[in-house]
């Protein structure tokens, strides 16, 4: 799918620590493999045991809406025809203690309410640089009735 | 109570609107340092210490240069964030000179955002591609303080049913302040509550005056020991309790689940309160930094001023407005209305409130706290005492 916020908005810098969660396509969370801590964002010890042992695991891919905030002023200048826009804080399902940062897209922007469900789509994009495929993970709503 | 460092002189440049000093940077820094050992009655060769937060272009060791500092004994930051930090240089200063480091310590912050770009305004920001600490919030358009407090405080409000009055009145209060302070880059542009609401939005639930200003200027604070102090012409503020930090269990990653929300200042309240054996309703005057009004409200209910429940009410009627209020609070103005040197210039006014000279002088202030900006770890909070 295009970009929620343009196709040519800025691109997370691919590293190894975040590589995973932006060209999976699927909801990608770091866990210690001693002891099944679950972190985000990503980092090289595992906040739990302090071990190193870490791996990336795919989530199922639902995930509830903890926040969210309609934007209105328009930091970037390719944001001036995208306003209002939605942010979101969402938990995802099976990473306990986990939220990430994202879009609730395909819906109103001031629909979106705390406590929703959502469920991951990926946009697509090319980093420039070295031409690697990134999957950006976004959330929508999933129909309640 | 601890009391073993001092408050001996403070300094501001002018304050002005963001691009609108005619001098630098550096020329502002070095006026307010100025302007503070005069203040002291200091010579400039007396000076030894240096701290300032979140600052890159001015460095300490061109500023003693610049001025004809002595020898240098003392130069620290603190870690991390920004305005966090601005009444932990107060913890570090108190550090230097009770633990017999440096002599006589000057902290500044200078801002010209003019000559250099504003802190808002997600410069930097700009390029193509987001480094890993900030991928995970650019590619969203998730870029600035405002929408990450923004975050923060919509889900604090519907956790504990606030409502935007709560925020209004905060805004209010430091306009309302502003009004009596002549040196406040607002003084002269009351503000009611029509206004507020109706001015446009930034990220809700905030207004444009739900969020600080941005500006030019520098403010300065020298501290010394109080045995140096009895030599010196002025009045002398004791620090009697200062805290930094964040508790075991708040994470500095913001928004996971079990420090979210959270503005960093329950451990920093319970710290400061332990300290100074006071409680809050102890303290006479509150200078509480505001980079928005949200953070405020969520700050005050962690230090224990209120539950969240009861914040609307806490805050409502004026509550906060002026020297009698029932919390004389930002009494200059603070960063929404007066100016944002960081809240550098806030930790100068809970002094000033001290020595008796505030544009908003509350009665009698023998306890006087000034808590640095909430959101970002550490927090901090500097409480000073009646002056010697």
């Amino acid at each position: 799918m295009s970009r929620y916020l343009g196709d040519n908005f800025i691109l997370p810098n691919l590293t190894p620590n975040n590589t995973p969660f932006f060209t999976e396509g699927t909801v990608q969370i770091q866990f210690c493999k001693d002891c099944n801590h679950a972190q985000h964002p990503p980092d090289d010890i595992c906040y739990g045991c302090q071990g190193w042992n870490l791996e990336f695991r795919a989530c199922e891919g639902t995930g509830t809406v903890e926040s969210c905030a309609l934007v209105h002023h328009p930091i970037h200048p390719a944001l001036k025809d995208k306003i209002p826009y939605v942010i979101a804080i969402i938990s995802v399902d099976g990473a306990p203690g986990c939220n990430v940062q994202g879009n609730v897209v395909h819906c109103e922007a001031t629909s979106v309410k705390i406590g929703q469900k959502v469920k991951a789509v990926f946009e697509e994009a090319v980093d420039p640089a070295t031409e690697q495929k990134l999957l950006i993970p976004q959330w929508e709503p999933i129909a309640s009735e | 109570m601890h009391g073993q460092a001092v408050v001996v002189g403070v300094g501001e440049s002018t304050y002005y609107k963001h691009g609108g000093s005619p001098d630098t940077e550096f020329q502002l820094a070095c006026t307010a340092v100025q302007n503070a050992a005069k203040d002291a009655g200091l010579e400039m060769n007396q000076l030894d210490g240096l701290i300032s937060y979140m600052d890159t272009r001015n460095s300490p060791l061109r500023m003693a240069d610049a001025l004809g500092f002595g020898e240098i004994k003392w130069s620290a930051t603190p870690w991390a964030g920004g305005g966090n930090n601005s009444s932990a240089t107060m913890h570090l200063a108190d550090a230097a000179v009770s633990g017999g480091h440096a002599d006589y310590v000057v902290a500044f912050r200078a801002l010209a955002q003019g000559q250099f770009q504003r802190l808002g305004s997600g410069a930097g920001l700009m390029s193509g591609m987001a480094p890993e600490g900030l991928s995970w919030g650019l590619p969203y358009g998730l870029m600035t303080p405002a929408q990450e407090c923004a975050l923060q405080t919509n889900r604090w409000m519907h956790d504990h049913g606030v409502g935007q009055e709560a925020l209004a009145s905060i805004s209010l209060a430091c306009y309302a302040n502003a009004q009596l302070n002549p040196r406040a880059v607002r003084h002269g542009r009351p503000l009611t509550r029509e206004d507020y609401h109706e001015s446009r939005w930034i990220v809700e639930p905030f207004h444009l005056f739900d969020c600080c200003m941005e500006n030019d200027g520098a403010a300065a604070v020298i501290v010394t020991t109080p045995e140096r102090a009895k030599d010196l012409p002025g009045k002398a503020v004791p620090i009697i309790a200062t805290a930094q930090g964040k508790g075991p269990d708040i994470g500095i990653n913001a928004f996971q689940e079990r420090w979210f929300p959270n503005m960093y200042y329950g451990n920093v309240g319970k710290m400061i309160w332990e300290r100074a054996g006071v409680k809050p309703a102890d303290v006479d005057v509150l200078q509480l930094y505001e980079n928005f009004t949200g953070p405020v409200l969520m700050a005050l209910c962690e230090m224990g001023y209120c539950e969240p429940e009861e914040v609307e009410a806490f805050v409502a009627d004026g509550a906060l407005e002026g020297p009698d209020a029932r919390l004389p609070f930002n009494t200059s103005g603070g960063n929404i209305a007066e100016a944002y040197i960081h809240g550098l210039e806030m930790v100068v006014e809970a002094v000033r409130q001290v020595r008796g000279e505030s544009t908003c002088q509350t009665k009698d202030v023998e306890l006087s706290l000034a808590v640095g900006g909430p959101g970002y770890a550490p927090g901090s909070a500097v409480l000073f005492g009646p002056a010697l």
